[in-house]
């Protein structure tokens, strides 16, 4: 998700073409053609200019629901509905072929086989999504700084924070305190009292911590950590565009 | 006679590059960013350059190709011949308006006037998943079954010119 400001216009962009299955965006007031997964104008008069990532999560909708309840939602294009991605879409896209591979077998990673990639800090990393969820809560560090990935209460959320709480000097190992045994992220009263319960814990300062990345008790109470942008992506796409990328596995 | 001849020759010929000229500027960049192949660095970005100069190209060879067709018919004579020349200039002149179609907007239909619904009145599963925005103290989801099928959402958040990609 990009700011749509550039060069003192505001801009709007179409679909208008496709770079190894990642598409190409033209907007109307200049006609330069702009890359989706980089933000970067690759042709026409602002080619070399860069549109301003906004920071978005990914979120089951129940989740985001009770996180926000005074939010808004896109609505369907009624003509075009019938037309959208099956509730499996996701199962489906998997055996979809690819025109780029870089499967790595030794490491377990298929063309398709989905990531979390993160570039911050002088370095991009990829995290196996399946990995991520598994573990529920990662710690690892991205170029020089430490970071925790952390899998929300309906067990498919996933958000990044940098590990440095305010006031504390260095980095602070997190542990997570919720019982994911007891979840229920189709209920959305359970999703609404479990999007303001704490999931997490440091040892610095003894604090809980809830999924927004924010201390609801102790020493850090109402601090916040900085959130760290991520994006889910196929390992196809993000291998491509992050060339230099590495990857986490235990 | 042979100077009649001559110019005749000169008149098809200038058709013939107009006609060869528009079908390379629209056909090339369609060949090379289509789905499912690969495209190489070098070929993407010579067919987005053709794309950058291909509306004024496409003007130059209809115009070109009129007026070939236009003084080649007052040289040639021949029925067949003439008919193919007719042919051949609105053959530029198709290449020319197909050559402004966005046949990506044609197989993914653009969502022009998202409307909104709020969080409590949106019908969308539990466990079905949103891109979530929160900009200006304005928070926007966008659910990825529909984002990812118009695949560009221009928007305003918070204020925030912004455009939510899937």
């Amino acid at each position: 998700m990009w700011t749509r400001t550039s060069g003192g216009l505001v801009l709007t962009f179409h679909l208008a073409g496709i770079n190894n299955q990642n598409f190409l965006m033209r907007d109307d007031q200049t006609g330069s053609y702009w890359q989706q997964i980089t933000g970067a104008a690759v042709s026409g008069p602002l080619t070399g200019r860069r549109l301003t990532l906004v920071s978005s999560d990914e979120l089951s909708f129940g989740l985001w629901a009770a996180e926000e309840p005074g939010g808004t939602v896109l609505q369907n294009v009624a003509k075009y509905a019938s037309d959208y991605a099956k509730k499996d879409w996701e199962v489906k896209m998997l055996k979809e072929p690819t025109v780029l591979s870089f499967a790595d077998p030794a490491r377990k990673l298929e063309a398709r086989t989905l990531m979390l990639g993160i570039r911050a800090f002088g370095a991009s990393r990829a995290y196996p999504y399946d990995e991520v969820v598994k573990e529920k809560l990662v710690l690892d560090r991205v170029g020089s700084e430490s970071i925790v990935l952390l899998v929300g209460p309906d067990g498919q959320s996933v958000r990044v924070f940098h590990d440095h709480i305010p006031g504390v000097d260095g980095t602070s190992p997190f542990y997570r305190t919720l019982d994911d045994t007891q979840s229920h992220p189709a209920d959305p009263a359970w999703l609404k009292q479990a999007a303001s319960t704490p999931i997490m814990m440091d040892e610095a300062t003894s604090s809980q911590w809830n999924f927004q990345g924010c201390a609801v008790s102790g020493k850090a109470a109402g601090a916040c950590l900085e959130p760290v942008d991520v994006i889910k992506d196929y390992w196809f796409d993000w291998r491509n565009y992050n060339p230099g990328t590495t990857v986490y596995s235990r | 006679m042979e100077h009649a001849r001559l110019k005749t020759i000169a008149y098809s010929l200038l058709l013939m590059t107009a006609f060869l000229a528009s079908l390379v500027y629209l056909a090339y960049p369609i060949y090379v960013i289509r789905p499912f192949r690969h495209q190489g660095p070098r070929e993407l970005a010579l067919a987005l350059r053709v794309i950058q100069a291909r509306p004024m190209v496409e003007l130059v060879c209809v115009f070109c190709a009129l007026a070939a067709l236009l003084l080649y018919l007052r040289t040639e004579t021949r029925r067949s011949r003439r008919r193919l020349a007719i042919a051949g200039a609105a053959l530029v002149c198709a290449f020319a308006a197909l050559s402004r179609v966005n046949i990506y907007e044609l197989m993914f239909h653009p969502d022009t006037h998202p409307l909104f619904s709020s969080a409590r009145q949106a019908k969308i599963d539990p466990d079905d998943k949103v891109l979530a925005v929160k900009l200006g103290g304005s928070a926007r989801a966008y659910p990825i079954r529909s984002i990812a099928y118009h695949h560009i959402v221009n928007d305003t958040v918070g204020g925030e010119p912004i455009v939510a990609t899937y």
